[in-house]
């Protein structure tokens, strides 16, 4: 029976071309968008939580209740020493966040995100494309994503504007250091930032950031830490990265419209795959019908079905994620970016698959109500 | 003679309580190894309904129908299609062939379908395709047929896989009856050859006289006309 099946699927999609073709290409449109709406969120979750997987660190110790890495408020500087004295951690250094001013070259006030960093640099830029990252440990000096050269007014490195008050002097570019709020990152020195930053005392940062030795126990460590170390509060930079995009993503409106908007894509597009593939079997009512009246079993045609949808929607899928891996690399210098997983990209392929089988199933009991007497009406 | 096919009092009922309509009183029949019969009444008179019958793709709603001597079970899906698959044939009013498939496609799916070889798929092809001069269409498609041809090439998928009973609905309605004539007259020839029980149904009285039996069929009330003649003509009028 396998040929049966196989010739009648075949046949039925070869015969008419363009349909063919406009069918896969309509699964491959939904899909993209599908796919393209998921990577933003994937994108989104991926600034949300950079700035912290990046910083290449263990531990992060912070004040009590901090909701996301960008609002981190003072605790005193001397908590870089009592965490280094803790057993298990074999490094720690400090770091700033700070909210102020930077004085548009053409007069207007932007907010933005400064971030002081101490003497190995960790929670910097990781990409540099200009410059030197040294630079930022100059006086005055910072260094800026490309992303954020308009933003900010300037466009080489030596160019300077007023932040808070004071000069700035671009010191290098980062690359793909994005910042998903509208403040873009300033990266200096600790010793820069508090110049700048007008409510911290100058013994005070946002962060000790920790390495663990090898072949310890991670959590065993955070405990620790949090036992030894007075009032603050401890995490690894999983918990703090996830924390952060859950503050972003749950409890600020902007999150919640990027999950929306995913979810929508998800919906419009399982939609828009489930109608292409059962308007083709729809096209075929009548000839199901008359198979079923030759004595074609319910099994042969269900076969039948199944095949076309995986056959086109296998297509579509294809098409549809050479098309979003195109994208995923053009939006990779943009503000927006389209990201993925291996995770992600396996369950988007699995559902939309899932989609293709279900839409066979609904066309399939779509064959089986026909009343089997229209045949004789034609 | 083989008894092929047999109606045991089978009625057919649409609709229920006081808005029932009873298209067929109850009809009790026997058709026997290469009778052929035509069906005929006026429309609406439950032809259409009994041919759905006798093909397994309508219960009754009271009686038996058996093939081959073997009840036929209307409550399993399955078993019904397992009839149709080995034991009928089907010719509708518009050929009704598959658009995509070439004629040698949509005649071998139909000997796949039945469970017959490929070597005697093939040569079931060769030999039906020369009877009924279809060889030079064997790999066109439907829609490159004139309806004749593609009438003809129904009966060909309707004897394919040897069925014991074909039958027909209004075959050569949607033709000319020069070429209407000649179809029934192919379809009757190779029935006859193949020994299948053939049932058709037709509007059209000229064709009366090619039949061995006619069934008639009025206000759901089946009765038998005496075959006069296959030399006497006279029922050349219009129904
Ligand atoms: N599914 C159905 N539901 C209800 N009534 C039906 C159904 N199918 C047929 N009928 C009725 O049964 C009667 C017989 O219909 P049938 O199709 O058997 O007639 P016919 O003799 O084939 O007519 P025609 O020559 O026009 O094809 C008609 O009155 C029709 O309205
Ligand atoms: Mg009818």
């Amino acid at each position: 029976m396998a040929s049966v099946v196989i010739a009648v699927s075949t046949k039925m999609l070869s015969h008419n071309r363009m349909r063919f073709v406009m069918t896969v290409t309509g699964i491959a449109i939904a899909f993209f968008l599908a796919a393209a709406q998921i990577g933003l969120l994937v994108g989104w979750v991926n600034t949300n939580s950079a700035i912290i997987n990046n910083a290449g660190v263990d531990i992060w110790v912070m004040a009590k209740e901090t909701r996301t890495i960008d609002y981190g408020t003072a605790i005193p500087r001397q908590r870089i020493q009592q965490v280094r004295s803790v057993e298990g951690v074999s490094w720690a250094e400090g770091m700033l966040v700070g909210w102020i001013n930077w004085q548009h070259p053409e007069g207007k006030n932007i907010t933005v995100e400064v971030i002081g960093l101490d003497t190995s640099n960790a929670g910097g830029p990781w990409k540099l494309i200009e410059g030197n990252l040294e630079s930022m440990h100059l006086p005055k000096t910072v260094i800026v994503d490309e992303l954020s050269k308009n933003a900010l007014g300037v466009s080489q490195i030596g160019d300077s504007a007023e932040m808070q008050g004071k000069r700035a002097t671009i010191g290098g570019f980062s690359q793909e250091v994005r910042t998903f709020t509208a403040a873009p990152f300033i990266f200096t020195s600790i010793k820069n930032a508090l110049e700048y930053v007008p409510y911290y005392r100058d013994d005070e940062i946002s962060y000790v950031l920790a390495r663990i030795k090898p072949n310890t126990d991670i959590l065993a460590v955070r405990d620790r830490v949090a036992d030894e170390v007075s009032n603050v509060e401890v995490l690894t930079t999983a918990e703090f990265a996830v924390r952060s995009v859950k503050y972003w993503m749950l409890e600020t409106g902007v999150g919640i419209t990027v999950i929306i908007t995913a979810v929508l894509g998800l919906l419009v597009g399982a939609v828009i795959m489930s109608q292409t593939l059962f308007a083709i079997t729809q096209d075929h009512i009548g000839n199901y019908a008359t198979l079923l009246a030759l004595g074609f079993h319910q099994k042969t045609l269900r076969q039948i079905v199944l095949a076309q949808s995986i056959t086109l929607g296998g297509l579509g899928i294809i098409v549809g994620l050479i098309l979003f891996f195109l994208a995923c690399n053009a939006s990779a210098r943009s503000p927006i970016p389209l990201e993925t997983t291996t995770t992600v990209t396996t369950g988007l392929v699995a559902f939309s698959l899932l989609c293709c089988i279900a839409s066979s199933w609904f066309s399939i009991r779509a064959i089986f109500k026909l009343d089997p007497v229209s045949v004789f009406h034609g | 003679m083989k008894s092929i096919l047999t109606c045991q009092g089978i009625t057919k009922n649409y609709g229920a309580g006081d808005i029932i309509e009873k298209v067929l009183k109850p009809v009790d029949l026997e058709f026997f190894e290469g009778q052929a019969s035509v069906l005929i009444g006026p429309s609406g008179s439950g032809k259409t309904t009994l041919l759905s019958i006798l093909g397994c793709l309508l219960a009754p709603s009271e009686g038996q129908l058996l093939i081959a001597e073997q009840g036929v079970n209307f409550s399993d899906k399955s078993s019904l299609t397992e009839v149709r698959r080995q034991k009928l044939g089907f010719i509708f009013q518009h050929a009704q062939l598959l658009p995509f498939l070439t004629i040698e496609e949509n005649l071998a799916i139909v000997g796949r379908n039945a469970g017959l070889d490929e070597t005697d798929i093939k040569q079931r092809l060769d030999n039906l395709l020369q009877r009924l001069e279809l060889r030079a269409m064997r790999y066109k498609h439907p829609n490159q047929l004139s309806g004749g041809q593609r009438q003809r090439v129904a009966i060909a998928r309707a004897l394919l896989h040897r069925p014991s009973i074909v039958l027909a609905d209004e075959p050569t309605a949607a033709l000319d009856w020069q070429t209407g004539k000649t179809v029934v007259e192919l379809l009757l020839e190779q029935a006859r050859l193949e020994k299948a029980v053939l049932v058709v149904v037709t509007h059209d009285t000229r064709m009366l006289p090619l039949f061995d039996r006619i069934l008639s069929i009025a206000d759901g009330l089946l009765s038998e006309q005496q075959q006069t003649a296959t030399t006497d003509n006279t029922f050349y009028t219009q129904s």
